[in-house]
């Protein structure tokens, strides 16, 4: 809506005064935000483009961005012809366990780590600092092996357990210091109130830390939900794979049907950017809680 | 941790509660985080296909990866990497995050687009700039023709020289919106009265910007500047989609030499110890920043 307004302004270039009276005069910044704004979606703009080539004749127009003839026809095809259902099933089935545990298990990780007495506290929290930059592929050859020796190769669970391992400490690091600017008195009034440490962390803590909470969230949901490189090598029935997958799985199939393919990147990309825009206004907030 | 308890004055019970807290981090994090590391140092010490016994071969596998030419080229393209994604994306976001710090109309709408690239899939993202830069269909290609710009119309991601930094212009893309997050994140603590001062004061734009904002930053700037090292360390999915390290290895990054051996060639052995000095340069400069800094930045602690 603003974008198409200011649009106009850039082509006339009329910032400095308005042309008709009282209208609220547009900030300087659109000059800039609105050029490199447009830039940054061209790409966006042409795998939603690409997504309606017709199977028939796939040519485009404007610069390949749109195609000569739209059609949903590809959206359909990969509803009924690809068993893609199930393997968005799988992505859920992947992303929402890890993402409720990353938060359970990292939230009491980050309550024991602020408010209660723990050994060794100060090695745990080094620990799980160093764990934050340890790459995933550094140890895909050796978690490989360690699933297939639990049973768990070939199997979600096992997904569900290395991304929730691996996204614990950067949900550990957000959310003790969100519960750090809880005041302590808070804590000790609960306890002294005779409620159970579990209770005070349960009703008092976690919902304080929202914005924190929302953050770790939306990160998890994107390791989780776009990792490729893990179910790449641990999962080999084509009925458990994730949407990640498909892609470069089908590559050969998609060769002669180019639409099909950008339909399933479309799919791929909604449910995650959904997640982000429900929780985009905590973002910020969340954020500069976290690095303050 | 009896012998810890038996020395403290502070009864085991009192423990217990925080202990049970960290239980089920303390299991998983055994499991798939300190395991694999200390598996994959003793399976770098060995000439190993991954399914049949390996055998011992010490440090053999190190003087063999010094001598390989692709790690080379892996350490050359990490550099660049660094070098090319770091700076762009913290200028680039750091401007954005200015302007859209400012009560301006539609600045939330401005912010979901710079970041939306940043939530996709690797995976998409990578495809998606395939077709960008595809020399016959691409969205680049087709600009280049119809304006005459021949430059345009090249295949980067084709070409050994210039691979790994088309590659790069596609982290920059994806990436720069998470900066301007964390930047606008570090603006919000900015104190006001300190801008007020400065206005005050009769300071220009520029020079409240460069003197004061941009240094009160810091522990933003040395987040992003460590999170940046890392994930270009990291990166593996947006390479192996775009490239697959290729043409000939020109654009090979570390995880996706690691993939390769490990997953093509089967030299689990050697693959390990690709990712054993991966880990370490990981960790050291991780912890030669925090030496230099202190950890502040990191943990969000005041001093450290």
């Amino acid at each position: 809506m603003t974008i198409t307004v200011e649009k106009s302004q850039v082509k006339t270039g009329t910032t400095d005064v308005p042309v008709r009276g009282r209208k609220r005069r547009p900030h300087w910044a659109h000059l800039i935000l609105t050029p490199m704004a447009i830039l940054w979606l061209v790409p966006i703009v042409m795998v939603l483009g690409l997504s309606l080539l017709p199977t028939s004749n796939p040519s485009t127009t404007a610069y390949g961005l749109f195609p000569a003839e739209p059609s949903f026809g590809n959206y359909i095809e990969i509803w009924t012809n690809n068993p893609i259902l199930q393997n968005l099933i799988n992505s859920a089935l992947i992303t929402v366990p890890s993402v409720l545990l990353v938060m359970l298990f990292g939230s009491m990780t980050a309550f024991a780590l602020a408010r209660l007495r723990v050994p060794l506290k100060a090695v745990i929290f080094g620990a799980l600092t160093l764990a934050l930059i340890l790459p995933m592929s550094s140890i895909v050859v050796s978690v490989f092996k360690i699933l297939q020796s639990m049973g768990l190769y070939n199997n979600l669970l096992g997904l569900v357990l290395v991304y929730t391992a691996l996204g614990l400490p950067f949900a550990v690091i957000i959310i003790r210091t969100s519960f750090l600017a809880v005041p302590e008195e808070m804590y000790e009034a609960a306890v002294l109130d005779g409620a159970g440490k579990f209770k005070v962390y349960w009703k008092v803590y976690l919902p304080l830390s929202k914005p924190a909470l929302a953050v770790v969230a939306v990160w998890q949901s994107m390791s989780s939900w776009n990792d490729f490189l893990l179910p790449l090598v641990t999962l080999q029935d084509n009925e458990l794979k994730p949407l990640t997958l498909i892609p470069l799985a089908y590559r050969g199939v998609f060769l002669s049907q180019p639409g099909a393919l950008f339909a399933i990147l479309v799919l791929i990309s909604i449910p995650i950017v959904v997640v982000f825009l429900a929780v985009q206004r905590h973002l910020v907030n969340g954020l500069s809680g976290a690095i303050k | 941790m009896t012998s810890a308890t038996i020395t403290r004055p502070k009864p085991r019970r009192d423990w217990l509660p925080g202990t049970l807290f960290l239980l089920p981090t303390f299991v998983l994090f055994a499991l798939f985080v300190v395991y694999p590391i200390i598996y994959n140092v003793q399976a770098s010490t060995l000439d190993w296909d991954g399914v049949n016994i390996g055998e011992f071969v010490g440090l053999g596998n190190y003087t063999e990866l010094l001598k390989d030419p692709i790690f080379v080229t892996t350490l050359k393209n990490s550099g660049w990497w660094i070098l090319l994604t770091i700076v762009p994306q913290a200028l680039i976001g750091f401007f954005l995050a200015l302007l859209l710090n400012e009560k301006i109309r539609g600045r939330s709408i401005y912010r979901a687009i710079f970041f939306v690239p940043a939530v996709l899939s690797p995976v998409v993202v990578g495809i998606v700039w395939q077709r960008m830069l595809d020399p016959f269909n691409g969205v680049f290609a087709k600009i280049g023709r119809a304006t005459g710009l021949e430059f345009l119309t090249k295949g980067y991601l084709a070409d050994p020289k210039t691979a790994i930094f088309a590659a790069i212009v596609v982290n920059v893309w994806m990436w720069t919106g998470f900066s301007m997050l964390f930047y606008l994140a570090g603006l919000q603590l900015i104190d006001d009265s300190v801008l007020q001062a400065a206005k005050i004061d009769g300071a220009s734009t520029w020079k409240t910007v460069t003197a004061i904002i941009w240094p009160l930053l810091k522990s933003t700037h040395l987040s992003l500047l460590l999170l940046g090292i890392i994930g270009s360390l990291k990166t593996f999915e947006l390479v192996y989609v775009l490239t697959e390290g290729g043409p000939n290895h020109a654009s090979e990054m570390l995880p996706t030499y690691t993939f390769k051996q490990a997953f093509q060639l089967q030299s689990v052995g050697y693959a390990s110890t690709i990712s054993v000095v991966l880990l370490v340069i990981a960790v050291v400069s991780s912890l030669s920043m925090v030496r230099a800094f202190g950890s502040g930045f990191l943990t969000g602690d005041d001093k450290k």
